[in-house]
């Protein structure tokens, strides 16, 4: 797989005194194990995760969704703890949910229910009172843009739209920390870069810590600072983005034309150190990886493009270690076995 | 854009053609309230759902139909004695013999309506999200199954009782010295309606298909009160024979209603009644019996 990151950029709002304890790590777990009779779901799982935007990461069957459900206090460990905005997940399970949001991945809607009249519901089931829910329904069905078909049954929706309802419901009570397991499975294009530019809203103006589980590494880097990757139930890496991320001196290009004949082009300028992203994503626009030892080769792309008056989609340094590891956990599950849970839920 | 605070206009047209605002996003500072919220809000949500409220009319046509019968049920009996003054009227005790049907149908209708949703469009996985245990979802379940229950039962029946007495010749003293058959019809109703609630509940926690579950409710109360009175025909100690009414619920319902009211049934395939004890005690124990399914039906797999 090959990284075709855009990173999307929207300012911080501040972040709420939402009066809870004071947490240096929104998630922390010990040991944490959960066993679906011979099958190890999750395997003695530390975590320490600071606030931020963080990506859950790993392939189907990797205890993603297990681990969701652990945090959330909806199933208990086997063995070790875990504890979500300072509270123990065995001991303050309900706590813990009315302060959390959860968007599942599977299809959790009523057919037959209007959108505004379904997310006010379930912010008064989050303790909100009658009249405010229906206010909080209005404007966070605007903020996912869904102000206009909020008096529709949900059944007519498009499955892009009812990502979006599902998304409401899950920030419709303010939550401190929302969990949106697998966001945009099951999307296009399209609809895809518009969750993930809403999911960074929600981060950003809203406010609120993100855990966005997902087996999709483009996902992850384009919206979170922190990754998780969890292969087995084994946890693989931990760590902020950025840090865990090396610059391979490589710039990945994003264009909107033949590749062969920008390579061509590229290569009157001097540039022969490129090649075709080969395992990408399926994308309408090819991807080119250019070596770059220096500043010039920037110009030498921009130059190029504007030769041909090729319009450029992006352009940015390839940082790979990040993508290495999930591909190699990614080849490593390949041999495992979902839990049953997992298999359930459809992770 | 605004972030937060109030919202701001980001264009102006002196008042012209009106301002155009961002509304940014703001945070929720109001009141959050407990469990007690979340299982009323659940409660009254899906009564309204079982009924139709904004559903397609189709929904609305069978709860509204049984509304209809059980109204008619009263005021037939009520305009008959407005006119002929010797006309003998339903009694309390018959009413719900009178109704069964329709109370079959009404609750076979909207107890599925409450469960089978929830399961099959995976809304379960929503609701245990939030703040509420499997028992708070079943305790509202169950509560607005009976209280919908009770529209068809507790509703006509005190309207009956206050026609009644407006049609003496001195209410006020009517309804005082008729104040003990009020509170019998409200007991009357509130333990049938719990009574016959949570078997429908229970018979619909096992499927997530609302035709299914409605064919099996009526057919499950058919076929054990077709299955009692077989019994009757094959058992002769009559010191089993008024426990066979156990199991037939129109029997049961009908058998307590008339102990409450110190009355006795005229046929006898069911031999000597016990006593309303008897009766109200095998009511409330199936709706414990009920409840106990319907926890381990829900309770997690973990």
């Amino acid at each position: 797989m090959t990284a075709t990151a855009t990173r999307i950029e929207v300012p911080h709002a501040p972040t709420p005194d939402l009066g809870l304890p004071a947490a240096e790590s929104v998630i922390e777990t010990r040991n944490l194990t959960k066993r679906f009779g011979g099958v190890v779901a999750l395997d003695h799982l530390d975590l320490e995760v600071p606030r931020a935007a963080i990506g859950l990461l790993g392939p189907n069957g990797a205890g993603k969704t297990t681990l969701i459900r652990l945090l959330l206090g909806l199933s208990r460990p086997t063995s070790g703890s875990a504890s979500v905005l300072g509270m123990d997940t065995g001991a303050e399970g309900l706590k813990i949910r009315q302060r959390v949001g959860y968007m599942p991945e599977s299809d959790v809607l009523p057919s037959n229910a209007t959108a505004a009249d379904f997310v006010g519901h379930m912010a008064e089931m989050s303790g909100i009172p009658k009249v405010h829910a229906r206010q909080r329904a209005a404007d966070v069905l605007y903020h996912v843009g869904l102000d206009e078909e909020r008096y529709r049954l949900i059944k007519g929706f498009s499955t892009g739209m009812k990502q979006r309802v599902k998304l409401a419901q899950a920030v419709v009570h303010d939550p401190s920390l929302v969990f949106l397991d697998e966001p945009t499975a099951g999307m296009d294009p399209s609809g895809r870069d518009a969750m993930l530019e809403l999911i960074l809203r929600v981060y950003r103006l809203m406010g609120m810590t993100v855990v966005l589980s997902s087996h999709i590494l483009e996902d992850i880097e384009r919206v979170c600072d922190y990754v998780i990757i969890i292969n087995g139930g084994k946890l693989v890496l931990s760590g902020p983005i950025g840090k865990t991320a090396v610059d391979t001196q490589e710039i990945v290009v994003r264009i909107n034309s033949d590749p062969q004949q920008f390579m061509d082009r590229l290569a009157t300028y001097g540039i022969h150190e490129v090649r075709l992203a080969t395992k990408g994503l399926v994308t309408p626009y090819p991807e080119l990886i250019v070596g770059h030892g220096s500043d010039a080769v920037y110009d030498a792309i921009r130059d190029t493009a504007a030769d041909l008056g090729v319009p450029l989609r992006s352009l940015r340094s390839r940082a790979h270690s990040l993508e290495e590891m999930y591909l190699n956990a990614v080849e490593a599950g390949a041999l495992e076995l979902e839990s049953p849970e997992e298999q359930a839920d459809g992770d | 854009m605004a972030i937060e605070g109030q919202y701001v206009p980001v264009g102006s047209s002196d008042g012209a053609f009106g301002e155009v605002y961002d509304r940014g996003y703001q945070h929720y500072e109001g009141s959050r309230l407990g469990r007690g919220h979340a299982v009323h809000a659940l409660t009254t949500y899906s009564m309204r759902r079982a009924l139709g409220s904004k559903k397609s009319w189709t929904a609305k046509v069978v709860p509204a139909l049984m509304y209809v019968a059980a109204g008619l049920m009263v005021v037939i009996p009520l305009g008959i004695r407005a006119f002929l003054d010797d006309a003998s009227v339903v009694e309390y005790w018959d009413y719900f013999f009178s109704i069964f049907v329709v109370l079959g149908v009404f609750v076979a209708t909207i107890a599925p309506e409450m469960l089978c949703n929830d399961r099959s469009e995976n809304v379960l996985t929503l609701y245990f999200s939030r703040a509420i245990t499997r028992m708070d979802y079943l305790i509202a379940k169950l509560v607005g199954t009976a209280l919908l229950t009770l529209t068809i039962t507790l509703v006509p029946m005190v309207v009956y009782w206050l026609g009644r007495q407006l049609l003496e010749d001195s209410p006020l003293s009517a309804m005082k010295d008729n104040a003990g058959d009020l509170w019998r019809v409200v007991v009357m109703s509130l333990v049938t309606a719990f009574y016959l609630g949570s078997v429908a509940l229970m018979i619909s926690s096992f499927t997530g298909r609302k035709s299914i579950a409605v064919a099996v409710i009526i057919v499950a109360f058919l076929v054990v009160s077709i299955f009692s009175l077989t019994l009757t025909e094959v058992v002769t100690d009559q010191d089993v024979l008024p426990y066979l009414a156990i199991l037939n619920p129109l029997r049961l319902v009908g058998e307590f209603s008339y102990g409450l009211f110190g009355q006795t049934m005229e046929d006898t395939e069911f031999g000597k009644p016990l006593s309303v004890w008897a009766y109200a005690g095998a009511m409330l124990g199936t709706v414990v019996f009920c409840c106990g399914v319907m926890y381990w039906r829900y309770v997690p797999a973990d």
